[in-house]
Formats: structure tokens, sequence, C-alpha cells
């Protein structure tokens, strides 16, 4: 899986492609619109993280020439929260989606792994991890062959942490996942605890291991042990 | 009372004092006068008449009766005040005598009174009355007719100061343009709040300016902090010591609450710099709805009870898209943040109006300052409190009304905004729909 990040900021594109490379990608990085022009102009990617202001030039043109070039990339917009026309014009001009710095990386993640699909495999998709089967197109989840019935914001949940695996979640990612990003009651934590514990439930009546982790003080880590 | 009116008021209390000490002094001069001028007409009669007994020139006391009141007993000397019957106006009039002895040749001593009548007091006080009251009359109607034609004119630059000054609107990053008007203490006035209202604008364009460059300058090194600490917390070295990861977490925590503090406050900047100029139709019930069922595990956590009413079909405004979910988020956040656990949450949204009820404790202080910057109910929450500044300032900034009330012993809160809906629908689906694509929907 092959992915351009665009970022002018070096110590951001720096952690940026730790977090990319940990969650295996083939990560490539350009600091300017010059760098990220010839990039997009020789090869071919499978995502494009593009932060829309760039020193020598707007990350809108690059996504025009992508576009132009019929490239088969899907674009994740990162932009600044005072650019929201830009953000507007970005997803008007054909980008898949946007996000707003600053973000957390497993967020990041997910819509990256959402994108890919979504352009990769046209509706045939599935997602396993251990002895989970899931099928985003029907918004289904099978333990072990068997259907699990799980309420909406705890699909959305468990598809997060599978966007994620081995990676340590804050609660606050997942509070900013299940309810928008301007959910800032930090003392409502208690409503991830609620639904992680019904998935939990729900999931070991299935008979699947226990592999959501509690990180104590930290968040919640999907296990791959 | 203007101005005017206040000095006129001392200018007529003088004018009465005078007055009426000027009335009271031309009274008695007048009655001194006219008694002293009598007088010396009694005394020249006396001495003409004593000339004449001297030269033997008088008729006999019976013949002087005819014309003197004269009494052959004696009668006290001297000038004296009397009263006597005016017979064809039948009143009392005031009279002045003067009595004295006179010899007639041949008959002994007599006692003359010379009678003289002094004018009577009323018609006196009449005339002194009536020319004092009518200069007074003038002199008042002048004054008004002065005091209105000085404000007209002269008090003209002043009250266009002043008309100036209330429609002054800092935001609008205009200094005040005041002509200098030919009257020097105006003219002073004028140049002073020029200068004033420059340096105002200066400090609030430098302070603008500062807030936009220290919230751009912070926004990147803040992503890199987030970003950092969330790969921190990957490290697997950090499993060894299992009290580290929550130190970092914490650390986490708090670039994310100043992150969010700093994206309030810009917010806020942009709003008052006006920098949302795109106005668009809105749907707002959609985007109501929307927003209602993304903070539902909030208000599953919190066990509250919520109703809402968007029944009145669809309610159309002209907003910035980003600005018409601020608002809402923060209303709604709002009504959660200060509600009870089991408490109950009512949004009702009509053509005109929207309306958020919450439950709550009851909360002091005056409810015109909970729309103030970092105004929080409980000191020790983590929320900067900028939810209800942030509604205020795009309320504001559209025109629309916001106001706080509270009912049943404060414990019910409700925030209603007053909208200005526009006629008809939005040619394409609004862009709401674009604001809620919120990260809940777009993993799936």
């Amino acid at each position: 899986m092959k992915i351009l990040l665009v970022e002018d900021e070096a110590a951001l594109r720096t952690a940026l492609m730790g977090s990319l490379k940990q969650a295996g990608y083939l990560v490539e990085a350009a600091a300017d619109f010059a760098q990220a022009h010839e990039k997009i102009k020789l090869y071919q990617y499978d995502c494009v993280l593009l932060d829309l202001t760039l020193p020598d030039g707007s990350g809108l043109d690059l996504l025009r020439a992508l576009k132009s070039d019929g490239s088969p990339a899907g674009v994740l917009i990162i932009t600044a929260r005072d650019a929201l026309d830009d953000k507007i014009a970005g997803l008007d001009l054909g980008a898949d989606d946007y996000l707003i710095k600053p973000f957390h990386l497993s967020e990041l993640n997910a819509r990256l792994r959402a994108i890919i699909r979504r352009r990769q495999f046209h509706g045939q998709q599935q997602i396993i991890f251990r002895d989970l089967l899931v099928l985003p197109e029907l918004a289904e989840v099978h333990v072990r062959g068997e259907l699990l019935t799980l309420t909406r914001k705890e699909y959305d949940l468990l598809i997060y942490l599978l966007a994620n695996p081995g990676r340590i979640l804050t609660k606050e990612a997942i509070a900013e996942h299940l309810c928008g990003d301007a959910v800032d009651a930090a003392d409502s934590f208690d409503f991830i605890y609620t639904h992680l514990k019904n998935l939990r439930k729900k999931l070991q009546e299935k008979g699947a291991d226990n592999y959501i982790r509690t990180m104590y003080g930290v968040g919640y880590k999907l296990s791959h042990e | 009372m203007n101005l005017l009116n206040a000095t006129t008021r001392y200018y007529l209390l003088l004018a009465l004092l005078l007055f009426v000490g000027g009335s009271l002094g031309l009274y008695y001069g007048i009655n001194w006068a006219l008694r002293t001028e009598v007088g010396e007409q009694l005394a020249e009669r006396r001495r003409e008449l004593l000339a004449k007994a001297q030269a033997n020139e008088l008729p006999s006391v019976d013949q002087l009766a005819i014309l003197l009141d004269i009494s052959r007993a004696p009668r006290p000397l001297g000038f004296r005040d009397t009263v006597l019957l005016d017979r064809t106006e039948d009143e009392l009039v005031p009279h002045r005598q003067l009595t004295f002895p006179l010899t007639v040749r041949g008959e002994g001593p007599v006692w003359v009174t010379l009678r003289k009548s002094l004018v009577e007091a009323e018609d006196l006080l009449g005339v002194v009355l009536s020319v004092m009251l009518s200069v007074l009359a003038l002199l008042l109607a002048g004054m008004v007719a002065l005091n209105r034609w000085l404000s007209n004119r002269l008090w003209a630059p002043f009250r266009h100061t002043l008309a100036a000054l209330r429609h002054y609107d800092l935001q609008q990053h205009r200094p005040l343009a005041l002509p200098v008007p030919p009257v020097a203490e105006f003219a002073e006035l004028n140049q002073a709040l020029n200068g004033f209202s420059q340096r105002l604008v200066a400090d609030y364009e430098s302070l603008r300016e500062f807030t936009a460059n220290a919230a751009h300058e912070t926004q990147t090194p803040l992503a890199i902090m987030q970003a950092q600490l969330e790969q921190l917390l990957q490290v697997p070295a950090l499993a060894e010591d299992p009290a580290v990861a929550p130190l970092v977490a914490d650390l986490y925590g708090a670039t994310l609450r100043l992150s969010r503090l700093h994206q309030a406050l810009s917010l806020l900047s942009k709003i008052e710099n006006r920098q949302f100029a795109q106005a668009q139709p809105v749907r707002l019930d959609q985007l109501l709805e929307e927003r209602v069922a993304q903070l539902e595990p909030l208000f599953e956590a919190r066990e509250l009870r919520y109703g809402l009413d968007i029944s009145n079909g669809p309610v159309v405004v002209q907003m910035h898209p980003g600005l018409a979910d601020s608002l809402l988020q923060n209303l709604l956040q709002n009504a959660v943040k200060h509600n009870v656990r089991g408490g109950e949450l009512a949004v009702t949204l009509s053509q005109t109006e929207l309306k958020v009820t919450n439950t709550g404790p009851a909360v002091e202080g005056d409810p015109a300052r909970f729309f103030e910057r970092f105004r929080k109910h409980n000191a020790a929450s983590e929320s900067p409190g900028l939810g209800l500044s942030i509604v205020q300032q795009i309320c504001g900034y559209y025109g629309f009304g916001v106001d706080y009330s509270v009912a049943k012993a404060g414990t019910r809160h409700t925030l209603r905004v007053v909208l200005k809906p526009t006629a008809g629908v939005p040619a394409k689906k609004s862009s709401a729909g674009f604001v809620a694509q919120g990260p809940a929907h777009s993993a799936s």
C-alpha cells in the first residue's frame, strides 16, 4: 500500500511517517509543492495525504493535477482549522475525506483504511482479524462464522479498533471518533467505557478471544497476541 | 434633563430671586419716595399758611375751616399716617397728615391738620408686580427661545459627536472621523475623541494581528506535539514501567485541551474579524438532527432524557455552514455539560427560534455574564468556558438574538436563539450534510 505524504512541517512529517510505517504502509514524503508535483507525475500512489497550505503553492492545485491525470489515488486532505473554505473547495474537487489539524494519528489510520477500502476493492471487501470477520459493505460482523449484532456506535468502535491493530488508542481519540471532533466533555469518557464494555461482552458471548485490552490511564488497544 | 435645561433652570431661579428682591425694593422704595414727597408738600403748605398768618393775610377761622381741618382744641403735632374714607370710591384710603398750631390774629391759636392722599398700596403693588412679571415672562420666553436656537446651532456639533460615539463599533476597524467645529471646546473634544479612537483602533488591530499570528503559529507545534505524543504512547519500552504511559497520556490529554482552547479562541477572533463572508442557505433542522444523533452516546452516558422537535418543517438560515455547525455544537454541549445525571434536554426548532432547555443545578450570578469568555460555572472544569461566548458571537454576527432564562427555582435553563430564516429552500443540498460528515460516518 503506497502512500504519498505531502506536509511541509518537518516534525509533523516525521511523526506521520512513523505512524504510517507502523501501520504497514509504504510511505513517501514530499516537503513542498514542487517535490509533491514531481512525485505525483512520476509515480502511482494508492492514497495521497495532502496538506493544503504549502510554502510554494496550494495543495488544491496538486489535487487538480491528480484529478486531471485521472489518478486512481485516494486523496485525504489535511487542513488547518481556520481554512474551512479550502476544505470545502477540496471536497468539491474530488478529495475523499478531510482531517483537521491537529488530529489523532489513529483517526488518520481509520480514515485512510476507509478510503483505501472504498477505492481498491469495488464492492467485495472484508476485514479479517483473528477470529473476526467484518463485511463493511453490509455492516456485518461475524465471530467464528456466527453473526454478531452490534449497535451503530459499537460497530463504529470496532471498525475503529480494527483500523488500528496493535496500536494504543487514547480515550480522547475514541471519544472524538464517536461523538465528533467538538466533544470536549473530558469527564464523559465513561460513555466509551460503557460502549467498550458492551462490545466486549457481545464478543465474549460469541466465544471470541479477549483482544481488546485496557491500557490503564491511557486507553485501549486491539491486541494481536 | 439636558445641559441647557439645567443651566436655564438655575438662570430662572436666580432671575426669580432677583425679581422678588427687586419687586420688594421697588415697592418700598416707591412707597418711601411718595411719602417723602407728600410730606414735603404738606410742609410747604404749612410754611405758606404760617407765612400768611405772619403777614396777617388769613381770613377768619370760620372761613378757614371750610377749606382746612381746624380744631380749637389741641391736637398731637407732627406727621402722622391715617386712613380716611374716600366717599366716591367708598373705601379707606391712606393719607399723610401734618398737624401744627396756627395763630390767626385776634382769635388765638388753632390746630390745623393738613392731609394728602397717598397712592394706595394695592395700586402700587399692582403696578410694580405687573411690570416685573411681564418683564420676567419676557425673559423666560426669551431664554427658552434662545436656548432652542442655541441647542439647534451651537450644540449641533456636540450632538453629532454624541451620535457618532453611540453608533461607534470598534469591530468595523475604523477610527472616528469627527469634524472640527468652530466652537473651541467642541473642536477640542472631537480632536481628543478622534485621537482616542485612532489609538483604540490601532491597539485593537495589533491585538487582532497578534491573536491571529499567535493562533496560526501555535497550531503547528500543537499538531506536532499531539502527533509525537501519540507516537510516544506506542513505544514498546513504555510498557515496561506501568507508571509512564499514564503520564504521557495526561500530557496528551493536556495537549488536546490546549488545542481545543486554541481552536475556540481562533474561531472567536475569526468571527470578530468578520472572516466568514460566505453565508449560504443552511438547513438548520437537518444539521440539528445530525448533531443530536452524533451526541447521542454522550446523552446516554449521562442518562439524559432528550427530545428534539423539528416538526416545524425545514428551517433555512443564511449562515456560514461552519458557523452554523459550531453554533449548534456549542449549544448542545452547553446543555449537556451543565446538566445533571438523569436530567432532561429539550431542543425545539421553529421558523423563528431555536430553543435549548436543560435541567441543571441552579446557577448564581448575572445571566448576562454567562456569555463572557472563560466564564465557568465550575472553576475546576476542564472546559475553558468559551462555548456560550462563541454562541453569542455567532448570533451577533448574523443578527440573531440570544437570551438565557431560568425557570423552576433555577433548575431549568433555557437558551433561546431568535433566528432570521430566509424564504425558500437551498438550491443544492446544503453543505450542512458535508459539515456533518464527521468521523463517525466516514469509517464505515
